[in-house]
């Protein structure tokens, strides 16, 4: 080994990481353009014959974004950045590197054989845990792999201190692995009853209430642990990193990390607010609901204080555009979701689309632009060539502002009204609103909503143009650019 | 502390990992015993209706239906009685959604009957114009499965201790008179349908899926 | 205020403008409660959500990063020994000050239920409208039993009531021709009338088919002789006979009622009970308006 090992560090794994990544955002995504759309124009329902109903394809559309787009997402970002802050390179173990691959192989060949799963009809019915069990069986393989390949790299670091992405990293593996597992466990009924049936269903060790309490502790923390944490990893690295300036404030980090860390796990009962749940268990999400905002806005705050006095890079790095509007969106999201949480706004919010747009302000605006923008500032390291097209990185930042503003607000309308028209009475005391009227009313927020994921996905189209082109035909660099990404105009 | 915890990534670890997990058992121990107590007169799936629920759930009608009724007087007009955590006791998993595209289903078998379902799930739209439901002939062609069912069936009763075979309860017995069970409550359906392959099917001995989907919403009550 | 924090409130202003709008154009009541709460609920997220990112914001134009630098660093990441802004700490204290209060005493002494809550509604409902609509007379019958119908009818009957294309019973119009064969051939005995049932094959061939004809026509004209097997029942104006058997030739009260209470099966479909899904006076309403509604 050479005394400056640490200079060189190994991408291939945080390579492979990538191209899923774009692969995954990509199919998820379009399916989501097209989810849209079947609501806003049914007929869109029959072009795959039965494998393209809208109940079948949902469940694609959210687990392909979560469990591929994302999760390739965090563990590309992680490959790269766990070597650069623990100071060590993968190639210095053999044995981390033949894992890391092994993570990989293991994960891409599990989530091909998870949407397909999927369009074939196999489903548990447990939002974002859709996967019957042999499926759920090669995940948790692939996540035992993933904590040997972290907690290895750990163990050989050079930095004794761990950086804060790390932190939330190991949040990250432990969060998700309790979650997973408990949620998921369910008992086939082939090998339960002695050979009879398909070998494929399941069924949940869970019942009734009982599910309903297991499952939204698991989903509520599943958004946590693989739509916050990590990716308030990737923006504590990515950056300061890209703008050259120090963290605001480690005792903000701190109380943040531990704040989001303590609190986060009692919210969940707020997805069943006036459900059967004992009230003050619904009560309990709520608090712990509105407690919540400050750890999530310590960190967008703190990542903003960063950026003081850093008006011109924000103006002429696209990069910093979407890390400084990552974290605007994630503030909306998470002050959205616990004014939600109440009672009050709950009895309105819940089952109408203003949830969907809660959602999207986190997964376009926090989750997506942090992704791109940390995969575009580790292009040029990784594949050593310089950004392909600055203008193509402004074009997609603006078509994809305006379609997160399109979703959010035309959904927002679209929820409140519909959540209030299922309540209206008229006159005599009767329901205003048949059921249908409620969904018609819903068409033009529905068309609106159906553009914002165009526009979103056009400038997914151009992220990965400008990624493909990055990696294999623009300039070469001589040397590792230290802060702002170089890019061609 | 927090420093030393930062260059001690196991503790480390420990710490993250008490700080998250016991919120969790505050959050879902208190209620396990209490929620799985059922309603007077509650009864299993019988085969049937289970072949149905669990055409439901590998579809995911969940993606568009709940099924919770909550206590509001806007949601008891329109979908009958507050839904009360004993009736639940026997869905596993739970079916409740979180998102309702199309109405709240919980107590559908109040308010819709076979025949309205036969031609709502052939063609929602032959029914209600306006719907953005997708059809789904497909269920009326396919076979339902069975097996899988009496399987669950039979799975839920040896572990879980679901009351199949025992007094006023449901009968499963052996997979024979399971799928014997399920063909006679199969014409019963049949009978108050018009679709010629689903009634040819049934007179073959076959059951097709929308039967099995069609005794399991008629369930719902 | 800077330019961008003016933009930032701006555009909050301006998407609750629109909702509200909206809502109100749906005819919804702002004064409920869950509605209103919910509107400043959703006020409060775009206005503290674009205000503080407006003022954070604008510190990259106005601000200087300044402090003192911790000697730690990785991959030349450096780190400020910054105190937390002063706002965000308080705001958390609060925030879990009151989370403790309201947990521990807050909550208990309001004694919340949420099933006493349902209660209270639907008392607070029965006050504002039973009362008021006690004594309903003809025109707000009629009214009344159209919202009703609307909502709870027509996915079967449709909303003019002609059935869908022979769907369900189409109720502009008494009887089809088929139904009044099948009921002959089967008799009848579901609707609780307190003649109880109608035997099967009191007529048939011929003149079976003449007495459907001439019922489903509305009994215009001259009656089939073999009517008459049908009048002691039903009398010869078909009305039957205050109530001890339908009419069959027009809707009436009774038979509504009778309908919603047992549900019927009959040659088209089944249609379930409404039993306790509806009011006395709801049910009353159905019957004057599916009256005003025939062909
Ligand atoms: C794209 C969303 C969507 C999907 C998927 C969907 N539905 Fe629906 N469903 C609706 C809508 C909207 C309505 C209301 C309009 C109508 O009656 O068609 C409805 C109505 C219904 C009704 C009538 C309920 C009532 O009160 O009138 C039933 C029963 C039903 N759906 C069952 C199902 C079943 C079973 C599945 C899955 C196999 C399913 N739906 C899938 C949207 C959907
Ligand atoms: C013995 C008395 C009796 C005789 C005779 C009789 N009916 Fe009826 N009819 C009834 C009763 C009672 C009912 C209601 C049965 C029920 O509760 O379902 C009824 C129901 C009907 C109905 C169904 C109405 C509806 O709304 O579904 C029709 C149509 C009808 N009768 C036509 C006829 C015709 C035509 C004849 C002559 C061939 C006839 N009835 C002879 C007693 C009689
Ligand atoms: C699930 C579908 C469904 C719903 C909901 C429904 N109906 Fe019906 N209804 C039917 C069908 C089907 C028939 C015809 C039965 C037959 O004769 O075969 C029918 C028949 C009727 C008849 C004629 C009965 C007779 O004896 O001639 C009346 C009156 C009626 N419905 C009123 C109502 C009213 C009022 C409501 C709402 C409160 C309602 N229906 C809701 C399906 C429905
Ligand atoms: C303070 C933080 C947050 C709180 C308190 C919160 C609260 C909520 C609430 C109350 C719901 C609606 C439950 C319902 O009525 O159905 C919800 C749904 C959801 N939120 Fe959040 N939210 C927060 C942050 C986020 C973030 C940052 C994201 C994503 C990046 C996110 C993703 C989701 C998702 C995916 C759902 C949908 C769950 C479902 O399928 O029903 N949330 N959240
Ligand atoms: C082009 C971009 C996208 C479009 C058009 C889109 C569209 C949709 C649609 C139509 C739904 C169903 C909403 C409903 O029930 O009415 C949905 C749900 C969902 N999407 Fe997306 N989506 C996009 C991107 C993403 C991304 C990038 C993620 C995550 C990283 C994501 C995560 C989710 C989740 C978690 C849900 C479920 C929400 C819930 O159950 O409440 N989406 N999306
Ligand atoms: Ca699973
Ligand atoms: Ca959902
Ligand atoms: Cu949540």
């Amino acid at each position: 080994m050479q005394s400056n090992a640490a200079l060189e560090y190994d991408y291939t794994v945080a390579k492979l990481f990538t191209y899923t990544t774009i692969l995954f955002g990509i199919l998820g995504m379009t399916v989501g353009v097209l989810i849209a759309a079947q609501l806003a124009f049914p007929e869109l329902n029959y072009l795959l014959g039965e494998y393209g109903t809208f109940s079948r394809l949902r469940p694609i559309h959210t687990d392909t974004v979560i469990f591929g787009f994302m999760i390739s997402g965090i563990w590309a970002t992680y490959y790269y950045l766990s070597q650069r802050v623990l100071k060590v390179s993968m190639a210095e173990s053999k044995f981390l590197m033949f894992i890391g691959k092994l993570h990989f192989w293991l994960y891409f060949v599990g989530a091909l054989a998870a949407v397909i799963s999927l369009l074939l009809g196999f489903s548990s019915s447990k939002e974002y845990a859709e996967f019957e069990w042999p499926i759920d069986i090669v995940i948790v393989l692939v996540w035992v792999l993933w904590g040997v390949s972290m907690f290895g790299l750990i163990g050989i670091r050079r930095e004794k201190s761990l950086y804060i992405s790390m932190w939330y990293f190991v949040a990250t593996f432990l969060g998700v692995a309790m979650l997973y597992l408990f949620n998921n466990m369910a008992i086939p009924t082939y090998f339960a009853s002695g050979g009879i049936g398909s070998i494929m269903n399941s069924v949940s060790v869970y019942s009734g209430t009982n599910d309903a309490l297991v499952q939204w502790w698991y989903g509520h923390n599943a958004v946590a642990f693989v739509f916050t944490v990590p990716i308030i990893a990737m923006i504590y690295y990515f950056l300061p990193k890209e703008s050259g300036q120090a963290i605001y404030s480690y005792k903000l980090s701190l109380l943040s990390f531990w704040g989001l860390m303590f609190v986060y796990l009692w919210a969940g009962s707020h997805h069943l607010i006036y459900s059967t749940v004992p009230d003050w268990m619904q009560t309990m999400g709520s608090i712990f609901s509105i407690i919540l905002i400050l750890p999530s806005w310590g960190s967008a705050i703190n990542l903003l204080l960063t950026m003081k006095g850093e008006w011109n890079q924000l103006t002429e790095n696209p990069i910093i555009k979407l890390l400084v509007l990552a974290s605007t969106f994630y503030m909306l999201s998470t002050i959205e979701g616990p004014i939600q949480s109440i009672k009050s706004v709950n009895a309105i919010a819940h089952f109408t689309d203003w949830i969907p747009g809660h959602v999207h302000d986190g997964v376009l605006g926090w989750v997506g632009f942090m992704t791109f923008a940390g995969l575009l500032h580790m292009a040029p390291r990784m594949f050593k060539r310089e950004i392909y097209s600055k203008k193509l990185i402004e074009l997609q930042f603006w078509l994809q502002t305006t379609g997160i503003v399109l979703y959010f607000t035309s959904m927002w309308i679209a929820g409140i009204t519909q959540g209030m028209m299922w309540r209206a009475v008229d006159e005599y005391g009767n329901l205003m609103y048949s059921f249908i009227d409620t969904v018609a009313a819903l068409h033009p927020y529905w068309v609106i909503r159906t553009l914002a994921g165009v526009f979103f996905l056009v400038g997914v189209f151009i992220f990965a143009y400008n990624m493909i082109k990055t990696m294999t035909s623009s300039k070469e660099l001589a040397q590792e650019p230290k802060n702002q990404s170089p890019m061609a105009a | 502390m927090f420093h030393w915890l930062e260059k001690n990534p196991f503790f480390f670890s420990v710490g993250v990992f008490v700080v998250i997990a016991f919120a969790g058992l505050v959050e879902i121990l208190p209620n396990f015993a209490e929620a799985s107590r059922p309603v007077v007169n509650l009864k299993p799936y019988t085969v049937l209706e289970m072949a149905g629920k669990n055409i439901y759930k590998n579809e995911n009608c969940i993606t568009c239906h709940s099924q919770l009724i909550r206590p509001f007087k806007s949601e008891t007009d329109r979908y009958g009685q507050v839904s009360l955590s004993g009736e639940y006791v026997y869905d596993r998993p739970f079916l409740w959604g979180s998102r309702r595209i199309g109405p709240d289903l919980h107590r559908v078998g109040n308010y819709r009957t076979t025949d309205w379902h036969e031609n709502h799930m052939m063609d929602p739209k032959s029914v209600v114009p306006q719907s953005i439901m997708p059809a789904y002939p497909y269920m009326f062609t396919k076979t339902a499965d069975i097996d899988t069912a009496y399987a669950e069936a039979l799975t839920v009763k040896k572990v879980f201790a679901t009351p199949y075979d025992a007094p006023n309860g449901t009968k499963l017995g052996t997979l024979e008179e399971g799928r014997a069970a399920a063909l006679e409550e199969a014409k019963a359906i049949a009978a108050d349908m018009k679709n010629k392959d689903v009634k040819d099917a049934v007179a073959r001995g076959e059951i097709p899926q929308m039967i099995a989907l069609i005794a399991y919403l008629n369930r719902l009550k | 205020m800077n330019s961008l924090m003016v933009k930032a409130l701006a555009f909050s202003a301006t998407l609750m403008i629109a909702t509200v709008v909206v809502v109100k154009y749906m005819n919804v009541d702002l004064s409920d409660p869950i509605n209103y709460i919910t509107i400043l609920g959703a006020a409060a997220i775009a206005f503290l959500t674009f205000g503080v990112a407006a003022k954070y914001i604008n510190q990259m134009k106005t601000d200087k990063s300044t402090g003192e630098l911790a000697n730690e660093s990785w991959d030349g990441i450096g780190e400020y020994k910054n105190e937390m802004p002063a706002g965000w700490a308080y705001s958390f204290l609060g925030t879990i000050i009151w989370g403790v209060w309201y947990w521990f005493s807050g909550y208990p002494l309001n004694a919340f239920s949420q099933i006493g809550q349902y209660n209270e509604e639907v008392k607070a409902y029965n006050t504002k409208f039973e009362a008021a609509f006690a004594n309903p007379d003809q025109a707000t019958l009629t009214a009344m039993g159209e919202s009703v119908f609307l909502v709870q009818c027509a996915p079967c009957h449709g909303e003019t009531g002609d059935g869908i294309s022979g769907k369900a019973h189409d109720l502009t119009n008494r009887m089809s021709k088929e139904q009044v064969l099948d009921v002959i051939a089967k008799g009848s005995n579901q609707l609780g009338y307190a003649m109880g049932a109608m035997p099967p094959m009191l007529a048939q061939g011929a003149d079976a088919e003449a007495i459907a004809a001439y019922v489903a026509g509305g009994m215009q004209g001259a009656a089939p002789a073999a009517f008459a097997t049908c009048t002691s029942c039903h009398g010869a104006d078909g009305k039957g006979n205050n109530g001890a058997a339908p009419s069959i030739v027009g809707y009436d009260e009774t038979l509504i009622s009778n309908v919603l209470e047992h549900g019927k099966k009959g040659a088209i479909g089944a249609m379930p009970s409404f039993k306790t899904r509806l009011t006395p006076v709801q049910e009353k309403a159905l019957a004057t308006y599916i009256q005003t509604i025939k062909g």
